[in-house]
């Protein structure tokens, strides 16, 4: 699958925007396109039936550290032309924020939340951007950044208790709050000397 | 260990003819001819009712839990044990099978399953993640449920066998054979009030849950990890 | 609780919510789903999930690359030497690294094996939630017995380890073949006697049938893989479409549903189990002799005598066991097919012995994203099925 087209394509239809691309791994496209188009590129992917990469396999990102970008990840698969590829956004540490798949692909919704939760990248336009995997009051930031320690940053008994002292407004969103007839309010502020906010 | 015909544990009976005395010869041969009654400490009684019919509450997350069911199923069958009724539910359940790694997340529902049991009840830590962590030495683990509910018995292994578990959960049987009605007040004392609290204090959590050797290289103070990227010379010729 | 007491008055309000979950026998693990009702009917599934977020991919950023493979198993507990196998292959795919004949078709063996080994706890938990029972102690019953395989290959029942980058920890044990060889004799006759109780019973049928039905093309845009997409009749299966370890050359079918419901779900993995039961037995003429793990000097320890004779030897020695193997700088994304669907592990490296970035592409994940789509409008009971019918586990949803 070297022998990719896509990449001559993506070049003639968007000429600036593709930045550069490698082979990677042997034979693994990787194409690094400007974070500002993306939902660009990647519908069109989507809808040139020479491409029809009609699979979005996964979305991810990773962070080196040390102040490089961030990659925001697009892996990308064509069930017509049983081809592969990688599309890769790089995105600064200080404004991480891209435009959102989800009017493309609906898997990319909760790909998205889990990348916005475990990275803090923020997905404009996603209707649904609040954290997946880490509960609702979750403070200490965005676990799978190079910054963060592998332990958290609170120290364990301060976790512990963070985590005992949820009340039930933290296990439910504002949406679920209101169907089940309770008014949302907000959560109670965190009072570290009851031990116990409810 | 060997049973009679009516299924009571013959090592009991002997324990009870030990313990009170039994009225006859012929009374432990239940309608057998002779009186059909049974002098005994009402302790006994209790606590050999309670320890064959204890109602597991399966609380199974990650592994460990297929491994429980691996009990439950035909092979191992826990059934023999009287506990084939796994209850789902809390407050019809006697011992609580903590089976699998629980986050903090989790932390707040197996504390609150916890209190929702009736007394007496006792707490079974299935496995090395539940009793400390295990390799998850990570920011959303809980390094022990013994700092949020108090543990009677821990089977360690990743997975711990099925016979394990079975070993783990006839110490809790065991463990109720000895107790006593005297001391069930001051056993099973329970402050409504700490419901939903750690079960450990902050210097206990600590100290159970400090890390444990450096193993994975990361950086001791910062917690961060290097890859140890090894630096070429020729990577630095221009 | 005051807010209890807030909601009680309001009669007026027809949809309650209700929550099912995280503690709950009939969500196959810790999932949450709050759910909007209208009486019985589902109105809106609000799925919860991260209640087993283990951090592993953290936890992998601070391992050495062979380190990572105990953690790949703790993942999907229900198939773990497919994860322990796609893991290894990605490694190797970024060094550019070909294992022996042999270790491939061990591979490709260890990958079938625990796909029937998945979906038999699949069949067995399922069956439970439609309210048969006997199916789930059927299949446990050969699970057992797939435990022992582990076991004596592993000296683990379910947290295998058991890949090594360019290899396996050990050879196969003797004997081995002949005990699988009995192994797929005994679970072809059990497969025939649960498809005698479930395929044709009118309970069965009623629960499944017409039930959680997604088509192809949303199922695409879902994101959908494995099983439950080629029930909704697209043929995408990584082993055909981009084969790994020579999969071209078996001869096997990858089963098709028609509908998309529950129903199909089940038949596709029913037909999926003998098809594995098929490449198994091919596997097994095929295997040939020979080493299984490859001499590399990236990844291999040099022989004991070598290490006692030169310095060069012992230096490498030292150096593989102390700091561990390193992997070239680059990414690379590989892909197999999973018990559950696309199984994708992405590693990224900086030339070091340890990875930058170590993801796992989650199929049950993905899959588990549709469940709001595919419940809305059935009863909660059928939100059981649905939820049965996807095949989640819970240990790499929320990682
Ligand atoms: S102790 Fe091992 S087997 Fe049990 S849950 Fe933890 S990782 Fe899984």
């Amino acid at each position: 699958m070297a022998e990719n087209n896509t990449i001559d394509a993506l070049k003639n239809v968007f000429s600036e925007s593709i930045l550069h691309h490698e082979i990677n791994a042997g034979d693994q496209c990787v194409v690094f396109v400007s974070p500002s188009q993306n939902t660009e590129i990647l519908s069109w992917l989507r809808e040139e039936p020479t491409q029809s990469y009609d699979l979005l396999v996964d979305v991810t990102a990773v962070d080196f550290g040390e102040g490089l970008p961030l990659q925001v990840v697009y892996q990308l698969w064509s069930l017509k032309h049983k081809n592969s590829l990688r599309i890769k956004c790089e995105l600064e540490i200080e404004n991480l924020t891209i435009k959102t798949v989800t009017s493309i692909w609906k898997s990319a919704d909760w790909l998205e939340r889990e990348v916005y939760d475990l990275f803090g990248v923020e997905f404009i336009g996603h209707p649904d951007l609040r954290r997946i995997l880490m509960p609702k009051t979750y403070d200490e930031g965005h676990p799978l950044r190079k910054d963060f320690p592998l332990r958290g940053r609170f120290s364990r008994a301060e976790q512990t208790r963070r985590a005992l002292s949820q009340d039930y407004h933290d296990y439910y969103t504002e949406e679920m709050l209101e169907i089940g007839g309770e008014p949302a309010v907000s959560s109670p502020k965190y009072d570290t000397d009851k031990g116990n906010a409810s | 260990m060997g049973l009679n015909r009516d299924g009571v544990n013959t090592q009991d009976i002997f324990e009870a003819q030990d313990m009170g005395y039994s009225g006859g010869h012929k009374g432990i041969e239940m309608g057998g001819g002779g009186p059909t009654f049974l002098t005994t400490k009402i302790d006994f009684v209790v606590n050999w009712a309670r320890k064959n019919s204890l109602w597991p509450m399966p609380f199974g997350t990650a592994c460990c839990a297929i491994e429980m069911m691996a009990s439950a199923a035909s092979n191992f069958d826990l059934a023999r044990f009287g506990m084939e009724r796994m209850s789902f539910s809390p407050r019809q359940a006697d011992v609580l099978i903590c089976a699998g790694r629980v986050p903090y997340k989790l932390a707040p529902v197996l504390r609150r399953t916890y209190d929702q049991m009736m007394q007496p009840k006792w707490v079974v830590s299935m496995g090395a993640c539940a009793s400390s962590g295990g390799v998850f030495d990570t920011y959303s683990m809980v390094q022990g449920i013994d700092t949020i509910v108090p543990v009677d018995v821990y089977v360690p292994g990743c997975p711990p066998r099925p016979e394990g578990l079975i070993y783990g959960l006839m110490m809790i049987q065991e463990k109720i054979r000895e107790e006593t009605l005297a001391d069930h007040s001051e056993l099973r004392s329970e402050d409504p009030d700490r419901a939903g609290l750690p079960e450990a204090g902050d210097e206990d959590i600590s100290a159970l849950s400090g890390p444990f050797g450096n193993s994975t290289q990361q950086e001791y103070l910062t917690g961060l990890a290097q890859t140890k990227r090894p630096d070429r010379p020729k990577d630095l010729l221009p | 609780m005051t807010h209890v007491s807030s909601i009680e008055p309001d009669i007026g309000s027809e949809h309650m919510l209700i929550n099912i979950g995280p503690q709950h026998p009939a969500t196959h693990g810790v999932l949450r789903l709050v759910c909007e009702l209208d009486g019985e009917t589902v109105i809106k599934v609000m799925p919860d999930i991260g209640y087993l977020h283990s951090s592993f991919e953290k936890l992998g950023e601070y391992r050495t690359w062979n380190q990572i493979v105990p953690l790949t198993d703790r993942m999907d507990y229900l198939a773990p030497l497919i994860y322990n196998c796609a893991y290894v292959m990605a490694v190797e795919k970024l060094m550019g690294l070909e294992v022996t004949e042999r270790c491939k078709i061990v591979r490709v063996i260890c990958m079938e094996m625990d796909r029937i080994f998945s979906h038999l706890l699949w069949l067995g938990t399922t069956a439970i939630d439609v309210g048969a029972f006997t199916p789930f102690l059927y299949a446990f019953q050969e699970r057992e017995r797939i435990y022992s395989l582990h076991e004596s290959f592993t000296g683990a029942r379910i947290t295998t380890s058991a890949t090594r980058v360019g290899g396996m920890m050990a050879d196969l044990p003797d004997g081995w073949i002949e005990s699988l060889k009995d192994f797929l004799d005994t679970v072809t006759k059990t497969l025939d006697e649960i498809d005698s109780l479930l395929t044709t019973n009118a309970i069965y049928l009623g629960r499944t049938i017409d039930v959680g039905v997604i088509s192809g093309e949303d199922a695409i845009n879902h994101g959908l893989t494995g099983p439950n997409l080629r029930a909704s009749g697209v043929p995408y299966d990584l082993r055909k479409d981009h084969p790994y370890y020579d999969y071209e050359t078996y001869d096997f079918e990858v089963p098709i549903g028609e509908n998309g419901d529950c129903y199909d779900r089940y038949l596709v993995r029913m037909e999926e189990m003998r098809q594995s039961i098929k490449i198994l037995h091919q596997a097994i003429d095929r295997l040939p002799e020979g080493p299984i793990n490859v001499d590399d000097p990236r990844v291999s320890l040099p022989s004991k005598t070598d290490c006692m004779n030169d310095m060069e030897s012992m230096i490498h020695h030292f150096k593989l066991i102390t700091e561990g193997i390193s992997v070239p700088a680059g990414d690379c994304y590989f892909a197999v097919e999973g018990s559950k669907g696309e199984l994708g592990m992405y590693v990224v490296s900086d030339g070091g012995y340890k990875p930058v970035r170590w993801r796992i592409r989650p199929p049950s994940f993905v899959n588990l994203s549709v469940i709001s789509k595919l419940a809305e409008g059935h009863l909660v009971s059928d939100l059981i099925m649905i939820n049965a019918s996807l095949d989640i586990v819970l240990g790499e949803i929320d990682r």
